[in-house]
């Protein structure tokens, strides 16, 4: 039961951060400036969700 | 992508298999039971699947070229090279689920000739390559010789492996001679298979184009691969294997 209640956890910060990320800072992480289209976005979304940490981590840095 | 959707769909198709019987608990004590993953018979394959599922996810959600920026290509390709652990799995898986009812010992010999086959295809394949590295020829003041100008294929490339470094492609095209790395800047597909098509050297496994004579790709795209010095000495083709910056001219001519 741990183990499921720590995915559903971290499921339901990936949704709240994926959702942020691809508002405001999808484009700003990227090397060279480049347009992210809404359609683009919304297919980003299950990796963004998924790999979280690491996607709040280097938009994090990209204020740096 | 499409292969995680054929998957998520056969996991579906068994959860509500189990949902409509009101099996669902005895499932969850399937996959938790942690005794039974020490057996082979009676071993809870229906995890190998979960799991199985679980990258191909993680692989699909990735499959965006701006996965490949953000995440670096070679992180990238790391990832992606879990699909050999995901095919693993879903073989285990549906083997080890016919053989917790069917005793047959054809099934095991199976599964296990078919495991050496593809071990040993992947080591003679890769001793191949690790021969065809150790053979470069050595050219004068350091160069590799790749050949007479005519032993590169019009259109097409012959590859050559420095001792430091991965390989260089050298294109002919007509009487025009460049060396390009084999990397594509894409996701590293091997370029020196390729051809060249419409007047660009073009990657065999997504259709990336680069320009012979610099190493760029034409406009509007920006990808760049490092380029590198070829001359032509007694009537032998040979590349300098020190790299240049990528989209460096450095293509030849000859007569």
């Amino acid at each position: 039961m741990i183990v499921l209640l720590a995915l559903v956890l971290y499921a339901a910060a990936g949704i709240a951060i994926a959702a942020a990320f691809l508002v405001f800072g999808v484009t700003r992480v990227l090397p060279e400036p480049a347009p992210v289209t809404l359609g683009a976005r919304i297919m980003l979304f299950p990796g963004a969700a998924a790999l979280w940490p690491y996607v709040l981590i280097r938009w994090l840095k990209s204020f740096r | 992508m499409l292969t995680f959707f054929v998957v998520l769909l056969h996991a579906s198709f068994m959860v509500e298999w189990f949902a409509v019987q009101d099996a669902l608990p005895s499932l969850y004590d399937e996959l938790t039971k942690v005794s039974d993953y020490g057996k082979f018979i009676g071993f809870p394959f229906k995890a190998l699947g979960l799991f199985a599922l679980l990258i191909l996810f993680l692989l699909a959600a990735t499959s965006h070229d701006y996965w490949l920026v953000f995440l670096t290509p070679s992180v990238w390709k790391g990832l992606h090279m879990a699909l050999y652990v995901a095919y693993g799995l879903i073989v285990m898986h549906v083997a080890l689920g016919v053989m917790q009812n069917d005793r047959n010992p054809f099934i095991p010999a199976m599964l296990a000739s078919g495991f050496a086959i593809v071990t040993l295809l992947h080591l003679v394949v890769g001793w191949r390559e690790r021969v065809r590295d150790r053979a470069g020829a050595r050219g004068s003041e350091g160069w590799l010789a790749v050949g007479p100008p005519l032993s590169i294929p019009d259109k097409g490339a012959r590859i050559v492996t420095p001792p430091d470094g991965e390989r260089i492609a050298v294109f002919r095209d007509g009487t025009q001679i460049g060396a390009l790395s084999n990397l594509c800047a894409h996701q590293n597909g091997p370029i020196g298979e390729g051809r060249i098509i419409d007047g660009c050297v073009t990657c065999p496994w997504h259709g990336y184009q680069y320009r012979l004579e610099d190493g760029c790709a034409p406009p509007p795209f920006t990808e760049k691969l490092v380029t590198y010095r070829v001359r032509i000495a007694h009537g032998v083709v040979e590349v300098d294997p020190r790299p240049l910056l990528p989209g460096t001219p450095a293509a030849i001519r000859y007569e």
